[in-house]
């Protein structure tokens, strides 16, 4: 026994030894919020803009003297950690569809052309599931890193997943494009390998003023806004900014209450915003407190004459577990498989022969992300992670969800189109030279549905 | 000491100096970054095990230290605290949190102090989301390195798993063993079941609430309240449960035989591998109710069988204490 304890001590102390812990060497700097300012307008896609990038010629590339070429690899390597399972897993899933369908359209069609090999490479991707869980996630980005060796990150789904991962693509210097994320902040901390052609939260506040002001007259409008903000720094983030950029669109916030994720009652709120006026509803509730929302507010009979849930209808099964207390609800979806850019067609037409219905809305923003690489790469005509990532930023490019460029910041300049659910459909309603279907306004009583 | 307990040790601190001389030969991150996943559900699991395998307490609440030390770990840190001392704090206070909690606590048995567990820790789950909803970052990104954390974890899995063989060998733990053995016939011997399950949740708590420090310091950004979240509890209990629980070689098995299968399957066979794994998990389960080790056993007492029958003792009776619950010494 005593020479049991010896040996176990002797191997505290080593411990102790070898443990070797560094204090923090900087204080989080607290971050601003987002200023009105700072947001680039998005400009709708323009037709007329858009250069079609050619194919590469190999007669125009090479040289009229014999140039030797490195041996080009098998593959262009690009890694990724998606949740396929856990509680993200319906938004991995349709993040995964959409890189598969861009990366065999590619690859179909030769493969992206790297001039410092004169020839054109395939792309191959490592997708591994995290189960929703980050520190899996992070684990996964660095397997690939360190087997695949990957010249570039695809990212997952939803903000929390991103944080960590993000960061993990800023550590290995790798370029990062993801979408499925409206998190405006993530942005804001210098990194310098993240891009995200999906519409952020400045975009969302923005727009919905600007959205509304377009469809409907000023004498009908519902100016009055209750919002239900969820206790997430994502909720507080947008929260803030609705109520920052209503005063200046002629709207005026009423009403504005806090809410934790997982309430299962909002009868309080709802009481106490239909007592203060509000006939509009802006929040950013998950689908089960949103699906809770609307039911408590038919069942309390306050209907808003405009309500919009940025998240929460993104389910497909919105329509089915609201039944028409969730009709008419509107959200920013990101994209809708009714847009008429080039290339959306046939994308539809091949998640209809696999699905049995058109794209889901994350398919099209994860398909943008591959193109959008693989015009950086054959831009960059080299797999160095640093060329790419600059080629990434000067992107300027029509994609199957418009035209892409990106800011300083790595946000994305993209379409922010508004749906509203209509008899159970998911119609697109704004940008009106986009619709699908005229928006329905106002909103007709719970009870005469 | 035997001259094969001496062998075996001597096995363990070649492990032990093999594995501290890892980071010098591997230069991939990703082989790190899977070892320090091993390391830490290795530790997690053995500190439930004090409890939940020795003391015969079934903790659904082990997230709560684990969370709690990583919360306190995390905020000391970031705002100045050099990181040991945030470290140790987040111990502390886990071990403190434990100590407060388990009083009350111990007044429900069975079922209803598992409930009351998990109870506790998602209480606590959404008190610190609903605190702290906004992301903690790595305050010191550029100068993140992995191999400092490698060797945190490391001392720490060593730090608690040779606490852990000290305590069930000590005449405290033989009185934990008794309390799970039998409550009132402890009680009935003299023995302060209350005392001694205080003691074992204090220490598997500590345990719990270092590891959830280093994990502080290892993630670069998440939620506060990530750490507290139910699979904390869950994951190194199943590991606990598939190594063999009440041993102290069941957990440091159950973790390499979980993290690295599930890895494993994660790699190879997509988004199946949850169907895979859960199959495994329910034969292990279904057929070998002790654990991987009750398989290793089963096959020692074959061998032993045939030995005794020629004269030469078993393996397991060699090794007891490190492969099923310790007997009190007679006299």
């Amino acid at each position: 026994m005593k020479f049991r304890t010896l040996i176990i001590t002797a191997l505290l102390l080593m411990s102790i030894i070898l443990t070797s812990c560094k204090a923090a060497t900087e204080t989080p700097v607290a971050t601003e919020p987002p200023a009105e300012e700072e947001v680039v307008a998005t400009e709708p896609p323009v037709e007329e803009e858009v250069v079609p990038t050619e194919p590469p010629v190999e007669e125009e590339v090479i040289p009229t003297e014999a140039v030797i070429y490195p041996p080009a690899p098998e593959y262009i390597e690009i890694g990724a950690s998606i949740p396929l399972t856990g509680r993200f897993g319906s938004l991995g899933s349709q993040v995964k569809v959409g890189y598969d369908y861009a990366i065999a359209d590619i690859n179909a069609a030769g493969g992206v052309y790297v001039a410092e090999y004169g020839t054109s490479i395939p792309l191959r991707l490592t997708a591994y599931d995290d189960e929703s869980d980050p520190t899996k996630a992070v684990s996964n980005l660095e397997n690939v890193f360190s087997e695949q060796e990957v010249v570039a990150y695809l990212g997952g789904a939803a903000s929390g997943m991103h944080a960590a991962t993000t960061a993990i693509a800023e550590k290995n210097q790798v370029p990062y494009l993801g979408v499925s994320f409206a998190w405006w902040n993530i942005h804001q901390r210098g990194y310098e390998y993240l891009f995200s052609p999906f519409p952020k939260s400045p975009d969302q506040a923005r727009d919905i003023f600007l959205a509304l002001n377009e469809m409907i007259p000023a004498e009908q409008r519902p100016i009055n806004i209750a919002v239900f903000q969820e206790m997430t720094d994502w909720g507080n983030e947008l929260g803030g900014l609705f109520r920052a950029d209503a005063a200046p669109a002629g709207y005026t916030v009423v009403y504005y209450a806090e809410y934790a994720p997982g309430t299962t009652d909002f009868s309080t709120l709802i009481l106490e915003a239909q007592a203060a006026g509000a006939n509009m509803l802006l929040g950013m509730p998950t689908t089960p407190d949103g699906i809770a929302i609307v039911k408590q507010m038919a069942e309390l009979g306050w209907t808003p004459q405009f309500t919009m849930l940025v998240r929460a209808p993104d389910a497909a099964t919105w329509a089915e577990a609201t039944g028409t207390a969730g009709d008419l609800v509107t959200m920013f979806a990101g994209w809708h498989y009714g847009e008429n850019f080039p290339g959306v067609a046939e994308l539809n037409a091949k998640h209809q022969a696999e699905f049995g219905r058109p794209s889901d809305i994350l398919v099209g923003p994860a398909y943008a992300c591959v193109q959008i690489l693989a015009d950086a790469i054959e831009r960059a005509g080299t797999l160095d992670r640093d060329a790419i990532r600059d080629a990434i930023g000067d992107t300027d490019m029509m994609t199957v969800i418009g035209q892409v460029s990106f800011n300083a910041d790595g946000t994305g300049n993209v379409l922010n189109p508004l749906v509203q659910w209509q008899n159970g459909e998911m119609q697109l309603v704004w940008p009106l030279d986009q619709k699908t279907a005229d928006f329905i306004f106002p909103a007709p009583p719970f009870g005469d549905r | 000491m035997d001259k094969k307990k001496i062998i075996l040790l001597a096995l363990l601190v070649l492990c032990v100096a093999a594995l501290a001389m890892l980071p010098l030969v591997i230069e991939k991150d990703s082989t790190l970054n899977l070892i320090i996943l091993v390391l830490l559900y290795m530790t997690l699991a053995s500190s439930w095990n004090i409890l939940g395998g020795y003391t015969g307490q079934t903790n659904l609440g082990h997230a709560a230290f684990f969370g709690i030390g990583s919360l306190t770990a995390r905020l000391l840190w970031i705002n100045g605290m050099p990181f040991f001392l945030s470290f140790l704090a987040g111990g502390l206070v886990a071990a403190l949190l434990a100590l407060l909690i388990g009083t009350p606590a111990f007044k429900l048995r069975g079922v209803y102090f598992a409930i009351g567990t998990l109870a506790l820790a998602q209480i606590l789950n959404l008190t610190v989301s609903n605190l702290f909803p906004e992301m903690s970052y790595n305050p010191a990104l550029a100068d993140y390195e992995l191999v400092p954390r490698y060797y945190l974890f490391l001392g720490l899995a060593v730090l608690t798993i040779g606490c852990a063989s000290l305590l069930v060998n000590s005449r405290w733990g033989l009185g934990m063993m008794a309390v799970r053995e039998g409550e009132d016939a402890a009680e009935s011997l003299g023995i302060s079941a209350l005392r001694h399950k205080l003691l074992a949740l204090g220490i598997s708590a500590f345990f719990a609430g270092l590891v959830g420090g280093a994990f502080a310091y290892y993630h670069v950004s998440y939620y506060l309240n990530m750490p507290f979240s139910p699979e904390w509890t869950f994951d190194p209990m199943m590991m606990a449960y598939i190594g063999g629980q009440g041993t102290i070689v069941g957990p440091v098995i159950g973790s390499v035989f979980f993290v690295l299968l599930k890895q494993l399957l994660v790699w190879n066979v997509g988004e199946y591998h949850l169907i895979i794994f859960g199959t495994l998990f329910i034969l292990i389960v279904l057929f070998l109710p002790g654990g991987l080790i009750e398989g290793w056993k089963k096959i020692q007492n074959l061998v032993h069988h045939r030995k005794t029958s020629s004269g030469t003792g078993g393996f397991s009776k060699k090794f007891g204490s490190w492969l099923h619950w310790p007997q009190p010494k007679k006299g």
